[in-house]
């Protein structure tokens, strides 16, 4: 992967279902890859240290901070950002629907981050389901969501719409889907 | 932040890479959550990262029980950790650390080879396998070693590797075959849920036999000292004791021996003063629970 004349790296991965290649230097931060090589602004900067999750992305369906990922270790991975939440097209997905009904976006500094660790919990969930021998569905509580979300920060809206918002769309999980 | 990086695919290969790095400035990146953060702040000159995350070993990677023992590769994550229901049952104090590490995005991708060789006083995954007895085994360009991991630090942020060493796995001694009941957990006393940084924190391992004797227990404490540290005073008070005879006093005298072991700063977070009525009176309330438990059973 390493080109040793300029000391780059390539990458190979797939970005919200395309493959996509880049070259980037030892450092590059996965953040700095989304935002700036691939011009895609949904993805935050806010703390750059892990406390915040506005750089919240999802790797392989699982969340993490892109501002403390090198962008060489996602060479083979897939990456959904909060461009890639949305469907094909353009339309707004049951996610990013709940949050804005629910009146859980002010400022919307916090809610990629939010929507990608929401949209993470429901994977998350299905698959706690389909693991499960016995039929009945466990009902998800406030405090699962709370415990979910710690990493998130929001300073506008106090959390309550936005935990309402996952709630909705997690216990009904069968009429909704994305 | 700048630094070369080298990215071995085989432990094979990294250690090919240590021989020629020798007289070069170098360090190890895993999960990145505390080395980013930590040159991001202070940039080194010249520094190269040697990636750890794309080494392809199982062991390094994985958990697996033998007959005496579970091993945890260095490279296993927080998130391995909450999602191994082994480890649930057997070790409550580590399943309970690693589920309260820092956030659901953190936990996915930092290692236990970064929270034991970052060598904080506060680590909370180091801190329940000091209260475990665990185990490290080092790998290195001149051989493999192991040292018992209450023996690991040296200080805040120091270690017992050597250049051209590394961490690769961790071994937890199995619990004693007459344990019936376990009393293990951890306490985090802090000013907010991620913040690295508790103002004390406490892991137990304490196992009981049918007759309500205590067989062995581990202790240890975080963020109270320069280390982690194993109490083993206070641990060889109550081993061997029956429950049903602890008293009051005894919760007292175990917390006393407890606090012989802290030597807290005063910082932003909390005073000195404060860190160490903290600790006592949470050391006290664990035996108290203990005694209450009996009594309830009876
Ligand atoms: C927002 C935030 C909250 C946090 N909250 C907590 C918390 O609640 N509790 C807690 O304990 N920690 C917390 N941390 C600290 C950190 O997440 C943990 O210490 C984590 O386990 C570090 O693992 P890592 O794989 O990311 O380490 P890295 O950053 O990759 O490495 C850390 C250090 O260990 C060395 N290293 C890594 N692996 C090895 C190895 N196998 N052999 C030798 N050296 C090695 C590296 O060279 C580096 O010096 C937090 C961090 C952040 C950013
Ligand atoms: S910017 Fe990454 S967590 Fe705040
Ligand atoms: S809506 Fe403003 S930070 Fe959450």
């Amino acid at each position: 992967m390493k080109n040793s004349d300029t000391g780059s790296f390539i990458v190979n991965f797939n970005l919200n279902g395309k493959d996509v290649k880049a070259e980037i230097s030892a450092s590059t931060l996965l953040l700095d890859l989304i935002r700036n090589t691939f011009n895609m602004k949904g993805t935050k900067p806010g703390c750059n240290e892990g406390e915040c999750g506005a750089c919240t992305v999802l790797i392989n369906d699982v969340p993490v901070n892109s501002c403390l990922y090198l962008a060489a270790n996602i060479n083979g991975k897939t990456v959904t950002t909060i461009e890639g939440l949305s469907c094909n097209d353009g339309s707004l997905s049951a996610v990013q629907d709940s949050l804005v009904k629910n009146g859980a976006v002010q400022c919307g500094f916090c809610t990629s981050g939010m929507a990608l660790c929401i949209k993470a919990l429901m994977f998350e969930y299905e698959n706690l389901v389909n693991s499960k021998l016995t039929g009945k569905k466990p009902k998800l509580t406030e405090n699962d969501v709370k415990k979910w979300l710690e990493g998130n920060l929001c300073r506008c809206t106090g959390y309550v719409n936005i935990i309402k918002s996952a709630l909705e769309l997690i216990n009904n999980v069968e009429r909704k889907s994305g | 932040m700048n630094f070369e990086l080298i990215n071995p695919q085989s432990f094979k290969e990294l250690f090919l890479v240590l021989k020629k790095l020798k007289h070069r400035k170098y360090r190890y990146a895993a999960g990145c959550t505390d080395i980013l953060i930590e040159l991001k702040r202070n940039p080194e000159d010249d520094l190269t990262l040697v990636n750890l995350s794309q080494i392809n070993d199982f062991k390094f990677r994985g958990i697996s029980q033998t007959k005496n023992s579970v091993r945890l590769g260095a490279g296993v994550t927080a998130n391995d950790i909450v999602r191994n229901l082994n480890i649930k049952l057997l070790y409550p104090v580590l399943w309970e650390a690693a589920y309260n590490l820092a956030s659901t995005q953190i936990r996915q991708v930092a290692t236990i080879g970064g929270n034991i060789c970052t060598a904080s006083p506060s680590g909370d995954i180091t801190c329940a396998l000091v209260s475990l007895d665990a185990t490290c085994v080092i790998i290195g360009v001149h051989g493999k070693r192991e040292i018992r991991i209450r023996d690991f630090f040296e200080g805040p942020r120091q270690t017992a590797l050597k250049k051209g060493e590394l961490l690769y796995e961790i071994i937890i001694p199995g619990n004693k075959k007459n344990t019936v009941k376990l009393f293990s957990s951890f306490i985090k006393i802090g000013t907010r849920r991620s913040m690295e940084c508790s103002v004390v924190s406490i892991a137990y391992h304490i196992q009981i036999d049918g007759f309500n004797k205590i067989l062995t227990s581990g202790f240890a404490i975080g963020a109270v000292a320069p280390t982690i540290r194993f109490t083993a005073k206070a641990c060889d008070f109550i081993n061997r004791k029956n429950i049903n005879a602890l008293t009051e006093r005894d919760a007292e005298s175990f917390a006393l021996k407890v606090s012989e072991y802290s030597d807290p700063i005063s910082d932003i977070r909390a005073t000195r003063w404060y860190r160490e009525k903290v600790l006592f009176n949470l050391s006290k309330s664990i035996i108290e629970d203990i005694i209450k438990c009996q009594i309830e059973v009876k």
